[in-house]
């Protein structure tokens, strides 16, 4: 690989301040009534997260990233679809920093402008479970990991655990319907940042 | 016994300290005499265009305390004088004092209150941030004079970015001082809100290590700055400054994410650090006072203001203080004044 276009050179390029706004913190104000400012740069985040150990960004580093408005690396960045939404972060933090939000947000604004997640099967995961919850108002964790191997073609993913949670009663082969599902159905045409039912 | 009330007490300096020191003293009744170097009283109050943690206009408090001060018949302010000369006498010290134009007054002084503030540290060391041959490159004092100018509505046409760079010269063991300069993230946070609320279109970055804020509402004064005014804080002690079609590029690391930084400013305000005034050598020097390594007079051991038998130090002159623990220290002095003025054997 060509040292001036490896990605190590490209992160230690230097930043340049001027060309960076808080665009980003206020959207994330008044879109989700996140005040970024209020970060400490403690790290409790990044102590406390579930799976630091496989991001390549911590918690603490993309709030820092949002503070310089740096919405190219953050789309792209390898954690947004590793973060699992734990709320361990959110927990944590001393100035009561929803960052699972954030992650949330950056996911949506991802999917929206066409950037492909780094992992694919994640991606196929989050509508494979959608899709459940569109059909029956809730996931089937049996049927959610039937279609999840079978269609990201890992026949026989995590199969070892499947005897034990079925003797546990949670692989139910016949998963109770939402009552009103017009309802929850609705839910799908709501918009970004809609409050109330929608008609 | 009784209340002795004959022998005065020398107050050396007329900033914050010193005025306050000698507004107790003549309030209770006892004779002072203020010597001041320059023409006018409230030092470096004067210098300043707000304050923290409450952004009052330090005039406001420096223009009633002096008319207080000159309503006391007990005490006697000399302007544009020093402290040329003393020697040690049975009860106190006899203290020659030479005004401007040469003519030299004696006194005998039962106390002496030692209030001869600080200094900024000379920058010229610090070839890298350029003071002295960028001419926006300024120090603390000196952009308080751009501030106060703003204020009067002077105000530059174009909104300025404004980069503020604190510890120049404080916890710096290679060309300045290991210690803290305790009021600079203080003033720092102060001068760059400041700017926002003069000039709204303008941007403050602030580069730092960390901010120590400790002290009633300090902390939330700096985060109210960075929260409610915007500045922009970024973590990293600047490294170079360099010229740049008339104005001034900063490079840095922001270490919070370890990658390199550059910004364009047309500002730069370094947070000098603070050391003891010429005056306060001086003195320390005369009177023949213990100072720590770095020239701020020392206090006998668990004694707030007392240096020696009947020499008492208020302000900065002891160490870098806010004007809040200047006035604390001068009210101490002047209690302490009072104590050894009737010391009942």
């Amino acid at each position: 690989m060509n040292a001036t276009t490896s990605p190590v050179n490209q992160y230690f390029k230097a930043l340049q301040l001027d060309e960076t706004d808080h665009s980003l913190s206020q959207e994330l104000l008044q879109n989700c009534g996140i005040e970024i400012e209020r970060c400490l740069e403690c790290g409790k985040c990044s102590g406390g997260c579930s799976n630091a150990h496989i991001f390549d960004f911590t918690p603490r580093k993309i709030v820092q990233m949002i503070k310089v408005g740096d919405e190219e690396r953050l789309l792209h960045m390898d954690a947004l679809w590793c973060c699992v939404a734990c709320q361990l972060c959110v927990d944590r933090c001393p100035s009561g920093i929803d960052i699972a939000r954030i992650m949330d947000y950056l996911r949506e604004r991802a999917v929206a402008r066409g950037i492909p997640a780094t992992r694919p099967t994640v991606e196929l995961f989050h509508n494979l479970m959608l899709d459940q919850v569109h059909k029956i108002g809730r996931v089937s964790e049996l049927y959610l990991i039937l279609n999840y191997n079978l269609k990201s073609g890992q026949y026989l993913n995590n199969a070892e655990l499947g005897p034990q949670m079925f003797i546990k009663g949670k692989l139910n082969p016949f998963p109770a319907r939402v009552k009103k599902m017009d309802k929850v159905r609705r839910l799908f045409h709501k918009k970004p940042g809609q409050k109330g039912e929608v008609k | 016994m009784g209340i002795h009330k004959e022998q005065s007490t020398l107050v050396i300096g007329g900033g914050a300290a010193g005025i306050e020191a000698a507004r107790i003293l003549g309030q209770a009744g006892y004779p002072v005499v203020l010597v001041e170097k320059s023409n006018w009283l409230g030092g470096v109050l004067n210098q300043l265009a707000s304050s923290f943690p409450r952004w009052e206009d330090p005039a406001q408090f420096v223009e009633p305390r002096v008319k207080e001060l000159e309503k006391c018949a007990a005490v006697k302010v000399l302007l544009e004088s020093v402290v040329s000369g003393c020697q040690k006498t049975e009860n106190g010290y006899r203290v020659q004092i030479k005004n401007n134009h040469g003519a030299v007054e004696e006194l005998q002084a039962g106390a002496v209150i030692i209030a001869t503030g600080f200094d900024l540290m000379d920058l010229s060391g610090y070839g890298e941030y350029g003071h002295g041959a960028f001419p926006n490159v300024l120090n603390s004092l000196e952009f308080e004079a751009v501030l106060k100018e703003w204020s009067a509505g002077q105000k530059p046409q174009k909104a300025p970015v404004v980069a503020f760079f604190k510890c120049v010269g404080s916890r710096d063991r290679a060309k300045g001082y290991p210690y803290c300069s305790k009021i600079c993230c203080m003033y720092t946070a102060k001068q760059a809100g400041l700017v926002k609320d003069l000039l709204p279109d303008a941007k403050s970055y602030v580069f730092y290590m960390d901010y120590r804020a400790s002290g009633k509402e300090y902390e939330e004064f700096v985060r109210s700055v960075i929260e409610d005014k915007h500045v922009r804080y970024v973590r990293g002690r600047p490294a170079k400054v360099l010229p740049e079609d008339g104005r001034l590029l900063i490079r840095c690391e922001d270490t919070l994410m370890g990658v390199p930084v550059e910004v364009r400013a047309d500002y730069i305000v370094l947070a000098a650090a603070i050391r003891p005034s010429q005056g306060t050598a001086e003195m320390a020097e005369m009177f023949g006072l213990h100072t720590d390594p770095y020239g701020f007079i020392e206090p006998e051991p668990f004694e707030p203001v007392k240096v020696q038998e009947r020499v008492f130090l208020a302000g900065s002159c002891g160490f870098a203080v806010e004007t809040l623990g200047a006035l604390q220290q001068g009210a101490a002095a002047a209690a302490q004044a009072m104590a050894v003025l009737n010391q009942a054997d």
